[in-house]
């Protein structure tokens, strides 16, 4: 573990990229806060989820040559479609005997898609490589690759929507009768079981635009799932349970943190110290998230 | 899992001590059995043996925490990490393979007891996101930190037991695993830890202190984890921290068990066999074969929640109606 002194500059640009970095991190945690907070469940194929988002825009880059930012708009809806089904048909049959039932149909589901990507795309290493998305920016005297900026954007523009949806919309309102009370928004005449699929739709969708981002930013493989789970996680952690808006706040934290680890230990460090932060934070608060998140 | 839960639970009852004694016999024949075979079985079925063997012992360790305790852990590779590394460097200063892995599965054991107060905080859904977030960082720090191998890992000087010894030796480490986990059901322990998965909050009322009993079943499967870890060092001339703390290993450990039957003592058994056996026809397809296993583990949480142990279980029940409890 070299430690090096970072200069004022690397950590200014690091607390930079981090915090825009934060909203991509925000994109892909968006879908796991959802169905943890409406579910009470622990999606394990969550990253699974992110990473089929990032093979779709790379299947319309390359076989229709759409730009993957354009390709957002068929790629949400894309993975809405895909999750809302397996949720209907997979999860919500077992959803009443214990947590860990749907809990270790999603870890399934996730062992299926990974090697379904193995099968379909090999196990080399893609990225959706545009020429805007590794551009420098400037910002202040400060150099950031344009990505991190445009991703921030995306960031704000789906976590504020979602918001809405959730706060300001007949469905919303159901959602979160549902996630409150399950079983007294049954009895006020909630369709739980559909609140749920509408609920793991629009969190897969989050996550394939969170994937594209990702692909756009970094380089992913069928495994790069995990990473963005526990990443996922830890913005959740770091946000608060079931917060749409906290997972911006939980996104920016986990991004600043991981973006001064990687500048103070190296680079390899970033997930590392990310992980420990969120284990820390974990260990720190006895009763799960909120003091009720066993059940 | 609450309905295999019950199903475990409405096995519990000390009937038929008998027909347990007789079990065990018949394990312990078995045993001596598929020991004496190695002249005359090849060296392939050796290699594969020891596969569902190292598999049939993980298993049994996850059970314990899975299955009886409701732990679900995702951590398993962390305890294997441990154990591959500290046979490695064990085994590399001289000391012999099998006091090697008992060393190392006291440190896997003695790490989970570190981590524990900070784990057991965490409940439910929690704890397993925790042990999960606990094997990556192990494996992230284990890539980066140059002091032990670093990305290339250790290479392994002392010369490798011929595959028969594995085998043995791999037989050895299961049994003992399901003859350990099948001793401690029959103890107060296994009435406290399905207390402590059925309802913590009562178990604590009624007195059992789940701390210790959640602590002794953790470090004990840690301890198992790490043994095989080691063995696993045992068979490889060189280990990396790729492979040695992989997300595989916690993967395979947990579809064994959901495959062969959660809370059950011949699901881990038959899970190992059934998923090796599978991924030896399926060899030449790898990513098919997981796939395949990852349909399979939602087809028996859906429809057979205490697997394959328990469809066979179901069926002798059926077959021997006038066996049946009253």
């Amino acid at each position: 573990m070299g430690l090096q002194v970072p200069s004022a500059h690397t950590l200014v640009t690091a607390l930079v990229s981090g915090l825009l970095l934060g909203g991509l991190l925000a994109v892909t945690a968006l879908g796991l806060s959802l169905v943890l907070g409406v579910m009470r469940l622990i999606n394990l194929v969550h990253g699974e989820l992110v990473v089929a988002g990032a093979y779709l825009g790379f299947v319309l880059l390359s076989k229709l040559g759409l730009d993957p930012l354009a390709g957002l708009l068929l790629v949400a809806p894309a993975l809405a479609l895909l999750a809302w089904p397996l949720q209907r048909l997979l999860l919500q049959p077992v959803l009443g005997a214990g947590p860990q039932g749907p809990l270790l149909v999603t870890f399934g589901l996730s062992v299926i898609a990974q090697n379904l990507f193995v099968l379909v795309f090999s196990a080399d290493t893609r990225s959706l490589g545009r020429p805007y998305a590794t551009a420098p920016l400037h910002l202040a005297g400060l150099e950031v690759p344009a990505i991190y900026a445009i991703s921030f954007a995306v960031a704000l523009l789906v976590v504020g929507g979602v918001h809405l949806l959730v706060r300001r919309t007949g469905a919303g309102r159901e959602m979160r009768a549902a996630a409150e009370d399950p079983a007294a928004a049954a009895v006020l005449g909630v369709d739980v079981g559909r609140v749920h699929g509408r609920a793991y739709a629009l969190a897969a969708a989050c996550a394939g635009i969170g994937g594209v981002l990702v692909g756009l930013a970094f380089s992913f493989t069928p495994t790069t799932g995990t990473a963005y789970l526990l990443s996922g996680f830890a913005v959740v952690v770091l946000g608060g349970l079931g917060s749409v808006l906290g997972t911006l706040i939980g996104g920016i934290g986990l991004g600043v943190i991981e973006s001064l680890g990687g500048a103070v230990f190296g680079d390899g460090y970033r997930d590392l110290v990310g992980l420990a932060v969120f284990l820390a934070f974990l260990a720190l608060r006895p009763q799960g998230l909120l003091g009720r998140a066993d059940r | 899992m609450s309905r295999a839960g019950h199903g475990a639970a409405l096995e519990a009852p000390p009937r038929r001590s008998a027909a347990r004694t007789g079990s065990a016999v018949a394990l312990l024949a078995g045993a001596l059995l598929l020991a004496l075979a190695t002249p005359v079985t090849g060296e392939y079925t050796q290699q594969v043996g020891f596969r569902m063997l190292e598999y049939a012992a993980l298993g049994q360790a996850w059970n314990l925490l899975g299955g009886y305790g409701g732990l679900v852990s995702l951590g398993s590779a962390a305890f294997i990490g441990i154990g591959a590394y500290t046979t490695a460097e064990l085994t590399n200063h001289g000391l012999p393979l099998l006091p090697g892995m008992i060393v190392s599965g006291a440190f896997a054991a003695l790490f989970a007891a570190l981590v524990s107060p900070a784990l057991f905080r965490l409940r439910g859904l929690y704890f397993t996101i925790g042990t999960l977030a606990l094997a990556e960082a192990l494996r992230l720090f284990m890539v980066n930190y140059n002091g032990l191998g670093g990305n290339i890992g250790i290479f392994l000087t002392s010369a490798a037991p011929t595959t028969a010894g594995l085998y043995r030796l791999a037989l050895g480490v299961a049994a003992a695993a399901t003859g350990l986990v099948a001793l401690l059901l029959r103890t107060r322990l296994s009435l406290a830890l399905r207390a402590v998965r059925d309802d913590e909050d009562v178990a604590r009322q009624l007195g059992l202190v789940s701390f210790r009993t959640k602590l002794l079943a953790f470090t004990l499967a840690a301890f198992l984890m790490g043994v095989v870890g080691g063995l696993q060092a045992g068979k490889l001339s060189q280990i990396e921290p790729y492979g040695s703390f992989g997300l595989q290993w916690t993967v395979d450990v947990v579809t064994v068990v959901l495959i062969g039957g959660l809370g059950t003592i011949g699901g881990p058994l038959l899970g190992a066999v059934f998923t090796v056996a599978l991924a030896e026809w399926l060899n030449a397809y790898p990513s098919l074969h997981l796939a395949i296993t990852g349909a399979i583990v939602i087809v028996v949480v859906r429809f057979a929640p205490r697997g394959l142990w328990g469809l066979l279980a179901d069926g002798w029940a059926r077959l021997r109606p006038e066996r049946a409890p009253p």
